[in-house]
């Protein structure tokens, strides 16, 4: 297999995203459906449907077009993409109406109220989770692709 | 007469020390090195203290896992 890789690299960066999105969506149903939360299910979709897997899979090609240069691992380079997450679905979820900005919270779908306080602590979890998910399980498929 | 080459081989025997029995290892090394090839590393302590700390992070504030769910 020495042909293509960033084919290869964007598939194995899709690969987690795609495990997710499921769950996601089920949650979004239950939640809708049978627990009857006024959930904007089609807008909060736009987002971690349609950018977020693309998102992955680029970043990955990324990784293995600059890492020769940067020198970095793969588990830092993704822990930097909430960096670029975050902002870009905050963005989306208020041009949508998923995300209101209250004086002293931000709130999520109507219904998930995270105090302005509690953004920090979120992104150190959100680089945190990213850089062991990158590390662990895109790093593994990478090498099992041949790309790493 | 002696050739060159000789001579070459000559002086590389006498540079080296003697030895009167080849130097083997006590056992054999090959299974040793396989299982050593094998082996996975396993996940350093400062990855087990990230994970810990990202469940904690979550388990604190509960309010940011749909929200980390729709950004991430």
């Amino acid at each position: 297999m020495k042909t293509h890789p960033y084919l290869r690299a964007f598939l194995g960066g899709l690969f987690v995203p795609v495990l997710v999105m499921p769950v996601l969506l089920t949650v979004f149903l239950v939640a809708r459906v049978g627990l009857h939360v006024a959930i904007p299910i089609e807008q909060a979709l736009i987002f971690p449907m349609a950018v977020v897997p693309s998102l992955f899979g680029l970043w990955n090609m990324f990784w293995l077009s600059s890492h020769e240069r940067t020198r970095l691992s793969i588990g830092l380079h993704g822990a930097l993409l909430p960096l670029v997450l975050m902002p870009a679905g905050a963005t989306t979820g208020f041009a949508f109406g998923v995300l209101k900005l209250a004086a002293t919270e931000a709130v999520w779908f109507g219904a998930a109220h995270v105090p302005y306080a509690v953004i920090a602590p979120m992104y150190l979890a959100a680089i945190g989770g990213y850089y062991l998910v990158w590390k662990y399980v895109i790093g593994f498929l990478d090498r099992e692709l041949g790309i790493a | 007469m002696m050739t060159p080459d000789e001579r070459l081989v000559m002086s590389l025997r006498s540079a080296l020390p003697k030895q009167d029995s080849p130097q083997e290892p006590s056992r054999d090394l090959w299974p040793a090195l396989l299982a050593r090839t094998r082996e996975r590393p396993s996940a350093p302590w400062f990855d087990w203290a990230l994970a810990g700390g990202v469940l904690l992070l979550l388990a604190l504030f509960p309010a940011t896992l749909p929200v980390l769910l729709y950004c991430l």
